[in-house]
C-alpha cells in the first residue's frame, strides 16, 4: 500500500509547489483612461497596477487602487474619488479573465481576453483584444478597451454631462516577470 | 488496517491542499501584493473656507483661486426701499498655492474697506486606518489693515489652529482655537487680545452638495459695544472648477478679526440682522501635471 501511495503524494506535493513557476507578476502595470467630451478632455494615469498572468491556466487577473490614478487637475482627482467612483467604499477596480487560445511559447500574438471587470462595485462581462509579446523570460501585454460610464452606475449630474464622455477609453500595458525575481 | 486509514486520510488532505493552492484566487493573491502606503483622507471639506472662516483644506501646488464673497442685507422695513437688497458687502479674494501644503492669500472688502491677507500651512493630514493620525491640522496666520477715522493705519492679527476630522464619508467636523490681537481698539476698555473658538461642520447631502454650519464663540468680547457670536448655516455646491456657497448668517464682515469679534447683530430673521451670503470661488490650474 505504502509503495503505491508514496509516488502519488510526492507528485501532488511537487505540483503544488511548482505552481508559482507558471505565474508571472506585473507590479508596475500602467492603466490610463481618457474621456473626450465636448467641453473638456480628461486623462488619468495609474502606474501601480498589479497583475498576475497564469500561463498554465491561461488566466489573467488585474487589480488597481482607484486612489492611485493621477489627474492633470487636482479637483478632478477629488471629484473622481469622492463623487464618481466613490473610492472610499469601492477602493479597487479588478479584472479577472481567460485568454482565449493563448500559446505561451509564441513570440507575439493577439488574442481575446474574456472576463469580468469590476468598477464601482459593479461587475460586467467584457472582451478585450490584447497583444501579448514574449521577450526572453518576460511577457508584455497591452491593448485598449472601451467602457460605458452608465454600465457601472456612476452618476454624473446633468450640468456636467457635457464635460464627461459617455464612453471611456482604457489603455493598459503590463510587463510581467516570474514570481521569484 | 489502521495504517491504511491514515493513508487514505492523508491522500484526501493532500488533494484538498493541492486543489486549494491551485484554485487560489488570482485576485486574492494580488491583494497581498499591494504595498502598505499611507492613505490620506481627501476632501474633509471641499472648499478652502467652510463658510465664514477657513477650513483645513488648501489647494494643490500651482492652483490660483479667485473668489468673490457677497453679503446682502436689508434695512428695517420703513427704510427698506430696494428691490432685492438694500446693502451689499463684497470681498474680492485671490489665493495661490505655493506648494501642496502652503497657500497665501489676499483680499479686499469694499464695505468696511479692510484689506486682509493670510498664510496657511497644512501641518498634519488625517490618514485612513491610522490611529496616530486621527485628525488634520492646518495653521493660519491672518493679518488685516484698515485706516481709522483719523486716517491712521490700524493692523490686526489672527492666529488659528484648525483641527478637523473626517468622521465618515459625509460628515466632517472642525474646531478652530483662535487668538486675535489688534493694534488699536474701539475704546480703551476693550481688550486688545481676544480668544475665540470656532466650531464648523459639513454634512454631504449629495455627490456635489453639502450643508455646512459654523459658529464662533468669543471668550472675552468687546466691552464698549454689544457683540454677538458669529453663526452661519448654508449650502455648498461645487461643479468642476466652480464652487458656490449660499448661506444665511449674522456676520457682515469678512476679515477674521472683525467678523469673529465685532459682529454687532444677533442671528435671527429680522432685518437688518439677517444676512444672505453668496460666495463664488473659481479655481485656475497654473501648473498642470504632464
Amino acid at each position: 500500500m505504502n509503495k503505491i501511495l508514496t509516488p502519488f503524494l510526492v507528485f501532488f506535493l511537487l505540483t503544488s509547489f511548482t505552481e508559482d513557476k507558471n505565474q508571472f507578476i506585473a507590479r508596475q502595470g500602467q492603466v490610463s483612461f481618457f474621456s473626450y467630451a465636448s467641453m473638456e478632455n480628461i486623462e488619468a494615469k495609474n502606474n501601480q497596477v498589479l497583475s498576475i498572468l497564469d500561463l498554465k491556466n491561461k488566466k489573467i487577473a488585474i487589480s488597481m487602487l482607484m486612489r492611485a490614478f493621477v489627474f492633470k487637475k487636482d479637483l478632478m482627482y477629488e471629484h473622481f474619488n469622492e463623487s464618481y467612483v466613490e473610492s472610499d467604499i469601492y477602493p479597487k477596480a479588478t479584472f479577472e479573465g481567460d485568454i482565449i487560445n493563448f500559446d505561451a511559447s509564441l513570440k507575439e500574438q493577439t488574442k481575446m481576453i474574456k472576463g469580468k471587470l469590476t468598477i464601482h462595485g459593479i461587475t460586467k462581462e467584457i472582451e478585450i483584444k490584447t497583444t501579448i509579446e514574449k521577450k526572453e523570460n518576460k511577457y508584455v501585454l497591452f491593448g485598449e478597451a472601451n467602457v460605458f460610464v452608465k454600465d457601472f452606475d456612476i452618476k454624473i449630474p446633468p450640468i456636467l454631462a457635457s464635460n464627461i464622455a459617455q464612453m471611456i477609453t482604457i489603455k493598459f500595458r503590463f510587463q510581467y516577470q516570474s514570481y521569484e525575481e | 488496517m489502521k495504517n491504511k486509514k491514515t493513508h487514505q486520510l492523508l491522500i484526501v488532505l493532500f488533494l484538498i491542499v493541492n486543489c486549494s493552492i491551485n484554485a487560489q484566487d488570482l485576485l486574492e493573491k494580488l491583494n497581498q501584493e499591494f504595498p502598505d502606503t499611507p492613505v490620506y483622507e481627501i476632501a474633509t471639506f471641499k472648499t478652502t473656507r467652510i463658510g465664514l472662516g477657513h477650513s483645513i483644506e488648501t489647494r494643490k501646488k500651482g492652483a490660483l483661486q479667485i473668489s468673490l464673497y457677497n453679503r446682502y442685507w436689508n434695512f428695517p422695513t420703513p427704510r427698506s426701499e430696494r428691490f432685492l437688497a438694500d446693502k451689499v458687502s463684497s470681498r474680492y479674494g485671490l489665493e495661490y498655492a505655493f506648494s501642496d501644503n502652503f497657500t497665501a492669500g489676499l483680499g479686499y472688502t469694499n464695505f468696511d474697506e479692510i484689506s486682509d491677507g493670510f498664510l496657511k500651512y497644512r501641518l498634519l493630514k488625517q490618514q485612513k486606518n491610522n490611529k496616530k493620525r486621527y485628525v488634520s491640522i492646518t495653521l493660519v496666520q491672518g493679518f488685516s489693515h484698515r485706516t481709522n477715522l483719523a486716517n491712521k493705519d490700524q493692523f490686526a492679527f489672527t492666529s488659528q489652529a484648525l483641527i478637523a476630522r473626517k468622521i465618515n464619508r459625509d460628515f466632517s467636523l472642525q474646531i478652530s482655537p483662535t487668538f486675535i490681537h489688534k493694534q488699536a481698539t474701539l475704546a480703551d476698555i476693550d481688550p486688545k487680545s481676544q480668544f475665540a473658538i470656532g466650531f464648523g461642520g459639513r454634512h454631504k447631502i449629495g455627490g456635489h452638495t453639502a450643508i455646512v454650519s459654523e459658529y464662533y464663540y468669543v471668550a472675552n468680547p468687546l466691552k464698549s459695544i454689544d457683540t454677538y457670536n458669529a453663526f452661519m448655516v448654508g449650502l455648498n455646491w461645487e461643479v468642476g472648477d466652480l464652487m458656490v456657497q449660499l448661506q444665511v448668517t449674522n456676520a457682515r464682515n469678512f476679515a477674521e478679526d472683525t467678523f469673529i469679534t465685532q459682529t454687532a447683530h444677533n442671528f435671527n430673521f429680522k432685518d437688518p440682522n439677517l444676512h444672505f451670503g453668496f460666495n463664488v470661488t473659481f479655481l485656475l490650474h497654473t501648473n498642470k501635471k504632464k
